[in-house]
């Protein structure tokens, strides 16, 4: 019995080590590792707009996706990929909000130094925050759509403008996107309705 | 009518759409360099998957070859241990023997000296 289960052991391996072939698990994984390339692939530029458009400079918008995508891959590779567009999202949400409170903390010593040092007219929050990189709706020549949309969208509360991208742009369904933003669908709902109001209010001005 | 759309009033439909194309446009027009330094990001992302799934495939190879070894230093010391395989039958069969002695069996052991002198004495004698 010892022997034979030995037998069977050995047979296995030599078999893998002579042939150079790897178990079928892996092979699976490569197939794996081809899908989560295509998936990668088509949410990578969607998910640097989103952080552009949550005012983050391109390059920190770059480094975030790039850190989204191992988080990503890291945790939640093994899922079915029928999960992954609102696990993605969800990665890229926490990494927003943690840039954001980088932000804000980073902000808040600005101010203070600013108030004890009293040096200068500028307005050190505002540069932090403002990208100085116009952005593609904006570098589309002559579409003031496009600018005046990017504007908005800049200008919406945090989750509300997710609730708008992931719903409306990235085109999930309520229950992936509360999964996405970790809160119910009924305040997917509210955030989206608000949204929505609040951008063809800024929409109509610009008209 | 899809969930999204239900969601939206129908008012917004039309502008909404026109907000997704744009959105779409500027995804699209995104520069090489750009464009290049995500290619990068993702491959990377999947580069740091393989080399942990290939390290994971080491050590599940290196396990088996540790257990084939172990088995086969394993399977002669265990046919060549002295005794290594009689113990337990030793064990078995005396637990029988002591199963098996029961009190008229002991009357029959006492009686043995008795049956032996008997077997001794000259059959012709008996008649």
């Amino acid at each position: 019995m010892t022997s034979t289960i030995g037998g069977a052991v050995c047979a296995t391996f030599s078999t893998n080590c002579l042939t150079g072939s790897m178990p079928a698990s892996l092979n699976a994984d490569r197939a794996n590792s081809h899908a989560l390339d295509e998936f990668l692939r088509t949410v990578e530029r969607r998910a640097l707009r989103m952080a552009e458009l949550a005012a983050i400079p391109r390059d920190e918008a770059l480094d975030l996706v790039q850190d989204a995508m191992l988080g990503f891959v890291r945790h939640y590779a093994g899922k079915p990929p029928a999960e992954w567009p609102p696990l993605f999202y969800r990665v890229v949400d926490n990494r927003l909000n943690d840039w954001h409170r980088r932000q804000n903390v980073r902000a808040r010593w600005i101010d203070r130094f600013r108030a004890a040092s009293d040096d200068g007219p500028d307005d050190a929050r505002g540069m932090l925050l403002e990208s100085s990189d116009p952005g593609p709706l904006r570098r589309l020549a002559g579409n003031e759509a496009g600018q005046a949309l990017e504007s908005a969208l800049i200008a919406l509360p945090r989750r509300q403008r997710q609730a708008f991208l992931l719903r409306v742009w990235e085109g999930l369904d309520g229950a992936g996107t509360a999964a996405a933003m970790r809160c119910s669908e009924g305040s997917v709902k509210t955030h989206l309705s608000r949204a929505l109001a609040a951008l063809r209010r800024a929409l109509k001005e610009h008209e | 009518m899809s969930e999204t759309e239900r969601d939206m009033h129908a008012a917004d439909a039309a502008w909404v759409a026109d907000a997704r194309a744009l959105l779409d446009e500027s995804a699209a027009g995104l520069d090489a360099a750009t464009l290049s330094r995500l290619n990068r990001a993702r491959q990377a992302a999947l580069a740091g998957r393989s080399t942990r799934m290939r390290g994971l495939w080491w050590l599940s190879a290196a396990g088996l070859a540790a257990t084939a070894v172990f088995l086969v230093a394993l399977v002669p010391w265990h046919a060549r241990a002295p005794g290594a395989s009689a113990l337990p039958a030793e064990a078995d069969g005396t637990a029988a023997i002591v199963d098996a002695v029961t009190a008229d069996d002991i009357e029959f052991f006492e009686d043995l000296e008795f049956y032996a002198w008997l077997d001794a004495q000259d059959p012709e004698i008996d008649g």
